[in-house]
């Protein structure tokens, strides 16, 4: 589950989710749907994605970074994530997904990048919280 | 979080918060005070302050009128730290590595444009990729791409996509020397390869104007600018390839911070000893980076030339008056109480603004001082001004680079549709094409501050003067 935030020149999201993994699943999928329509994106294919960290907050940055790659330099489209394994410091899953195709997956924002402003990785009584903002 | 500060003012147009805390200087905001009333509804003050803290900084942390809140450095900001002692801030730069502008003129006037005005936006939209779509854009390998990165507009130039004056008539002549393709990962290069020649979304747009008044009559004269010529405004930068570069030096920023024991108040301030290893590494590949805008501002412009050929006809000519880069890191020189200093100039949402006689300036502009191109927001105006000698003396030859946001892209789309909005603006006389729904919305002139207003400080306060005022015809964005 997320959110959007609100960022003079850029765009925000909240995420919520009961655990870690899910909380970095989660958070992938709203930089994904920020960038493009996900209505039509079938999950025909499975990319592995990693990233490592100094703690959750560099993690969580550092995994966006990687799967915003995967969709701006590999021109993938993401259907859903699967965290397998996540540390202090690293964290590994897939996505699921095909390869972009503009007239099915039309782009809403092209995404610059994942940015440490007002970053937040937290665990509260309700589960795992993340705010992050893009620049866009 | 919002903090307490004192703001001083004996001229109404500086503003000095002194320095206090970790702050190793103080702040210098330019504004009105009504621009200063908006400016402190976001974070941005609180930014500038923590630019203050920055190793080495010399001078002051300085805040344009067009300031607003970015990431670590506010958008607006411009920060020179001691080359041999001082730190280099990826962030100081941000994602969108030499984001600028480049004006261009043609040989015809609003009345000769308007009646196919509709034809031309939408020629235009065909021909100059927003880079979504995935074709269209200037096609290099992996090899050329390498080139690029060292050569910026020149390598466009001598591979058929500009005239030979084209690459003259950009700042630091479109190439920044010491760029290091070496630096610059593989994935920067996958992500840029096939983006070389495109516009991008969010603020970056492509606008056909004309000439709307003229206040200094030399210095049009030497930009070839007439009332009512047309003329083409160009907003991009280095696209994935930049936002990649930023990215990756960012991830190492933590770890090497540590090294050499920097604690900073803002995380996206992240920065290294200029010469470290790290901070060499990332200067190279930003330069590299830069180069590709460049380039990437020159393919746009080729496009253009083509869509104005099949409108007009062969004939129709367009000529660069200048392009400027607004987010950069450049080693320059400046005297700073009473002694030369050899500085890094983080400019963050910020234009370069050398006066007359600057050896830097293309001779044909040396007499009147550099142009610096103002791109408002869309459907109200843009400015073209020179660099004048206050900006030496005060700002690290530097002035503001638009209009600065008021509303968030969140606020800006709310209760309006895309088509009332470009109904409006169609019975204002401007013709909008757009890739994406939310790039009209967010960018409607509410969304941004007077740009009449941030261009009366500058050109009040001496650091540049005005030129030109143009008002937009067909806007096309990603």
């Amino acid at each position: 589950m997320f959110e959007l935030l609100e960022h003079t020149a850029d765009i925000g999201f909240r995420a919520r989710a009961r655990t870690l993994a899910e909380l970095f699943e989660t958070a992938a999928m709203a930089l994904e749907s920020i960038a493009v329509e996900t209505e039509a994106i079938e999950p025909r294919q499975e990319y592995r994605l990693e990233a490592t960290g100094e703690d959750h907050e560099s993690l969580l940055v550092n995994w966006l970074s990687e799967v915003l790659y995967w969709m701006d330099g590999e021109q993938l489209a993401f259907h859903h994530f699967r965290v397998t394994e996540i540390t202090a410091t690293g964290v590994s899953g897939r996505g699921m997904g095909e390869r972009r195709d503009p007239a099915r997956h039309r782009a809403k924002l092209i995404v610059k990048a994942v940015t440490y402003h007002q970053l937040r990785v937290a665990e509260t009584p309700e589960g795992w919280v993340a705010e992050v903002y893009l620049d866009i | 979080m919002p903090r307490y500060y004192q703001l001083e003012s004996s001229d109404g147009i500086r503003y000095r918060i002194p320095r206090e805390g970790q702050m190793r200087t103080d702040v210098v905001v330019y504004a009105s005070a009504a621009l200063l009333e908006h400016i402190k509804l976001d974070l941005s003050l609180e930014q500038a302050m923590n630019v203050a803290t920055l190793p080495g900084i010399v001078g002051s942390s300085l805040a344009m009128p067009d300031i607003h809140q970015g990431y670590g450095f506010p958008i607006g900001g411009v920060a020179a730290t001691d080359f041999e002692h001082g730190v280099v801030s990826p962030g100081g730069v941000g994602f969108d590595i030499n984001c600028g502008v480049r004006l261009v003129r043609s040989g015809l006037t609003e009345q000769e444009v308007r009646p196919r005005l509709a034809e031309l936006v939408e020629q235009v939209f065909q021909d100059v990729p927003c880079g979504t779509g995935g074709s269209g854009f200037v096609g290099v390998d992996q090899k050329q791409l390498e080139q690029v990165l060292v050569l910026g507009a020149r390598w466009m130039v001598e591979n058929g996509y500009g005239d030979r004056r084209d690459a003259e008539f950009a700042e630091a002549g479109g190439a920044l020397d010491d760029a290091d393709p070496r630096q610059v990962s593989e994935k920067a290069k996958k992500r840029g390869r096939p983006q070389l020649g495109t516009l991008g979304s969010g603020n970056h747009f492509l606008e056909i104007q004309y000439v709307e008044t003229i206040h200094d009559d030399k210095a049009a004269r030497a930009m070839g600018l007439q009332v009512g010529q047309v003329v083409v405004l160009i907003h991009s930068g280095s696209r994935g390839l930049g936002h990649q570069v930023c990215t990756d030096y960012l991830a190492q920023m933590g770890p090497a911070m540590k090294k050499y024991n920097i604690t900073l108040p803002d995380r996206q301030l992240a920065c290294v000893p200029i010469q470290s290893e790290e901070g060499q590494a990332y200067l190279g590949a930003m330069r590299a980076a830069a180069n590709f805008a460049w380039a990437n501002r020159q393919g746009i412009m080729h496009f253009l030339r083509r869509s104005f050929r099949k409108v007009f006809g062969a004939g129709a000519r367009l000529e660069l008056i200048y392009d400027v880069c607004h987010n950069i890191a450049k080693h320059e020189r400046y005297e700073v109480d009473g002694k030369k200093r050899d500085v890094l100039v983080h400019r963050k949402g910020a234009t370069r603004a050398y006066p007359p006689g600057h050896r830097e300036i293309p001779l044909a502009y040396r007499e009147v001082g550099q142009p610096v191109l103002i791109p408002g927001s869309m459907g109200t105006a843009s400015w073209v001004l020179v660099g004048a000698e206050g900006a030496m003396r005060e700002t690290f030859g530097s002035v503001c680079h638009g209009a600065g946001r008021l509303l968030s892209r969140t606020a800006a789309k709310k209760g309006r549709n895309a088509q009332e909005v470009k109904k409006k603006l169609e019975e204002m006389g401007i013709v909008v094409r757009s890739e994406t729904r939310d790039g009209i919305l967010e960018e409607i002139p509410e969304a941004y501050k007077d740009v009449d207003e941030v261009i009366e400080v500058v050109h009040r306060a001496g650091l540049a003067r005005k030129v030109a005022r143009l008002r937009p015809m067909g806007v096309i964005k990603g």
